[in-house]
């Protein structure tokens, strides 16, 4: 912890950085809230442990944050402490062009899991599912790394068994499982707003000529706008998991999320935020793409 | 409505250039396709966002069909590319939605396959008949229905509940 | 005040009779409150965590119709909702939601009279529940409730033992609806009960008062313009979780939506302060533009505008809305660091 805080206080001090976008505690030493630090000495705030849940790299595409970098006229770099998680999450801003590589300093760690909700301890029941199949405990881009890798503790992944059990089921029965679990949203858009992905500067729900999306949280409305985040996040979405958690209603959006990473890896063997160098999978195309549905 | 009467409903999203003169062409040759398809042309089967598909369910529909070019013969040169990505991974989410794969389906249909549009056409209409009006999507909608019918007292139950 | 006991076994039978008179029955369940079909699926415990959500929706649901329209060639023909409203016995009550619909009411009605929210709650009976339950985010105590508060209850209910409850009968609306379940109760000892109240008011599980309702209300109003809101709300993420899962924030939207060119209906949809395009103008501006500005409106609304106008705070001090927060920003420490300032 202290190797973090004199590493962002010496960056911030010598001017490297315009701001550091890292955790700070939240009331307890279990839980953590993000915190935006541009000064030397506020360094002392940050910490890094398994409760640092937040996808910090939400921070970076907005405009008040962005404008931070803006330091007499000229673009510094911007800090950000990201779990190599969270670093696919830079690298697909990056890839998407929302982003330069060169303005964005990541500090990293090697990681050694999460918690699922705050306050627990760290234990293979407690562990955040996306941990349990993580291909990426190092960094795959940093600019700088601390700590050292631990064994995980281990535990069945349930999130993929649940998946695999949607095989089994007729069309119908897993439309009736979508609609129950739709019919709980209340549209609060926490999912959109957690989500670094989601950055368009005005959603598609948010449009009223034409009105694509019904913005009532009835059946109809839930299961447009369910539908549509899904499928606008197919191949984008790098699997932080931050929707599920964000949601007040416990709708399990990471089951349609790790859905559409499943499919593209199948499909094209793509996974998002992975590399800078190739292109996103919807931005791009092959010649020799499958089509075998098409008639 | 009783289920004798039924007749599905089916739109189809076609690009301009290639499966709408395809079209046109089955019909100055002749052909003749189930009347249960409505056509909407738009310029490129790129072009054709999923939520015209979500709106049509939402509208009522029982089955879309989309159609472009064959892949190399785009207008736009990579239009349907892009869209065939785009719709592999569009129609598995769907699927795993719970939409059967057979209510979205996808074809390649190019200016002069009159004869191939009007066998698309019944396949596709002939599937959706197979599996039945579209209750799921329309039941979202309920509600709705019941009171443009009268039959408020269904409405008030149901509001009381959910409200 | 009538007091009486009832125990669980009565209280199931209680809760069937609701059910099968054709009532409906809503009781706290994982993340909201929900109806309850069978009695089996009731946890009545006074030591259990709020629901994420409060339970507001069954008064002011998320999406409602207002009005159906129907166009034919030359006419529309407008068709009422009529709302009936069936009788709703909410069970198991924590204080800080009891409590909602009253401050409700005071908005409701205070111009125009929401027939939609006063019918629904007209056929409400609250049975509220003592709370036994406080995290560091619980604060009733600042905004004038607590764990043992009647406010808002028609019945409460004080959790004596593993089996007994003591029943209190707060309201008219509260006596009626007993009066047919007298069967069910046995007298009980209000010394007892009293006891058990004495004993939460005092004990740990009371949450601390962190601030001054009313400091605070002077606070805000000479504060403005203060530096202190310009970085509150930087790491906000404008989702409107707060202010969806609280029970008394009441802002909506109308939308009128169409179903085919003939047909449609206006809807009353919950809308939330803190999303950017809430206060966006036409023009394109807007006057809120800034996360700041937008946390400073729902402070301010909670409590000072609504104090003001109707004499109630407008919060409960759940907590839901801290507890929640997808970056733990925590309302109870933000309020009280106003006065600091």
């Amino acid at each position: 912890m202290d190797e973090l805080r004199n590493h962002v206080k010496e960056m911030l001090a010598n001017g490297t950085v315009a701001a550091v976008i890292g955790y700070k505690e939240a009331g307890s030493p279990m839980r953590t809230k993000p915190v935006i630090i541009t000064a030397p000495e506020e360094a002392i705030l940050l910490v890094f442990n398994e409760y640092c849940l937040n996808n910090l790299a939400v921070y970076l595409t907005k405009a008040r944050v962005k404008n931070l970098a803006r330091v007499n006229g000229t673009i510094k770099k911007l800090g950000i402490v990201a779990k190599p998680c969270d670093v696919h999450a830079v690298i697909a801003l990056i890839q998407e062009s929302q982003l330069k590589r060169e303005d964005v300093y990541i500090i990293s760690f090697n990681c050694n899991g999460v918690v699922k909700d705050y306050g627990e301890t760290l234990t293979g029941e407690t562990i955040a599912s996306k941990c349990l199949h993580c291909d990426a405990r190092q960094p795959l881009y940093h600019d700088k790394v601390f700590g050292e890798l631990k064994d995980l503790p281990a535990s069945p992944d349930e999130e993929l068994a649940k998946i695999k059990s949607f095989d089994d089921m007729t069309s119908q029965e897993r439309f009736e499982y979508f609609k129950n679990e739709f019919d709980k949203c209340i549209k609060c858009y926490a999912c959109r707003a957690a989500c670094p992905m989601c950055y368009c500067t005005q959603c598609i729900t948010d449009k009223t000529i034409p009105r694509w999306v019904e913005s009532s949280a009835h059946g109809r409305g839930n299961f447009s706008w369910n539908l549509i985040r899904a499928f606008h996040l197919s191949a984008r979405c790098v699997g932080c998991g931050e929707c599920e958690r964000a949601c007040p209603m416990d709708i399990p959006l990471s089951l349609i999320n790790r859905k559409m990473l499943e499919v593209a890896k199948n499909d094209f063997a793509y996974l998002s935020g992975r590399n800078l160098e190739t292109p996103t999978l919807v931005g791009s195309f092959d010649v020799k793409d499958k089509e075998e549905f098409i008639l | 409505m009783t289920e004798e009467k039924w007749e599905p409903k089916v739109v189809a999203f076609v690009c301009n250039w290639c499966t709408y003169t395809g079209a046109d062409l089955a019909g100055t040759s002749r052909l003749k396709y189930p009347a249960n398809m409505k056509m909407i042309r738009v310029m490129c089967s790129g072009g054709i966002d999923p939520v015209f598909i979500i709106k049509a369910f939402e509208r009522g529909a029982d089955g879309v069909l989309i159609s472009g070019c064959h892949p190399g013969d785009c207008h736009y040169n990579a239009g349907n590319f892009h869209a065939r990505r785009r719709w592999t991974m569009f129609h598995q989410l769907l699927e795993y939605l719970g939409i059967d794969k057979n209510r979205l389906q996808f074809s390649w249909v190019s200016a002069s396959e009159g004869k191939k549009f009007v066998d698309v056409v019944s396949k596709v209409v002939n599937d959706v008949r197979e599996l039945g009006p579209f209750k799921g999507y329309k039941e979202l909608n309920s509600e709705f229905t019941a009171v443009v019918n009268g039959l408020k007292q269904e409405v008030n139950k149901a509001e009381a509940v959910n409200g | 005040m009538e007091e009486k006991i009832i125990n669980r076994e009565n209280l199931n039978k209680l809760c069937r009779d609701i059910i099968d008179g054709g009532n409906i029955l809503i009781a706290p369940g994982k993340t909201e409150y929900t109806v309850i079909k069978d009695t089996s699926e009731i946890i009545l415990d006074a030591g259990s965590k709020p629901t994420k959500a409060s339970y507001k929706n069954y008064a002011f649901p998320k999406a409602e119709p207002v009005i159906y329209y129907k166009k034919d060639k030359n006419d529309i023909e407008l068709i009422d909702i009529d709302i009936k409203g069936k009788k709703t016995v909410i069970l198991g009550a924590k204080p800080c939601d009891s409590n909602s619909f009253d401050i409700l009411s005071k908005v409701f009605n205070w111009d125009y009279k929401d027939d939609f929210f006063n019918m629904r709650v007209k056929n409400f009976i609250v049975i509220g529940m003592m709370c036994e339950f406080a995290d560091k985010y619980c604060f009733c105590t600042s905004v004038g409730l607590s764990p043992v508060s009647e406010k808002g209850s028609d019945i409460f209910l004080i959790p004596l033992d593993e089996n007994n409850f003591a029943v209190r009968i707060i309201t008219d609306k509260g006596k009626e609806f007993m009066e047919s379940y007298g069967k069910y109760l046995t007298e009980g000892n209000p010394e007892k009960a009293k006891a058990k109240t004495e004993a939460g008011k005092s004990s740990a599980k009371m949450p601390e008062k962190v601030f001054n309702s009313e400091e605070v209300r002077k606070w805000l109003g000479k504060n403005f313009e203060h530096p202190f809101w310009d970085g509150i709300g930087d790491v906000c993420l404008s989702c409107a979780q707060c202010a969806f899962v609280c029970p008394v924030c009441h802002c909506f939207d109308i939308v009128d939506e169409d179903y085919s060119y003939e047909e449609g209906r206006r809807m009353k949809n919950w809308d939330g302060c803190q999303f950017g395009h809430f206060t966006l103008h036409a023009s394109g501006h807007n006057p809120r533009d800034i996360q700041g500005k937008r946390y400073r409106q729902r402070i301010n609304h909670k409590f000072k505008y609504y104090v003001d106008k109707f004499g109630e705070i407008l919060c409960t001090g759940c907590g839901r809305c801290s507890r929640g927060c997808p970056v733990s920003i925590d309302i109870k420490e933000i309020v009280s660091d106003t006065v600091k300032n």
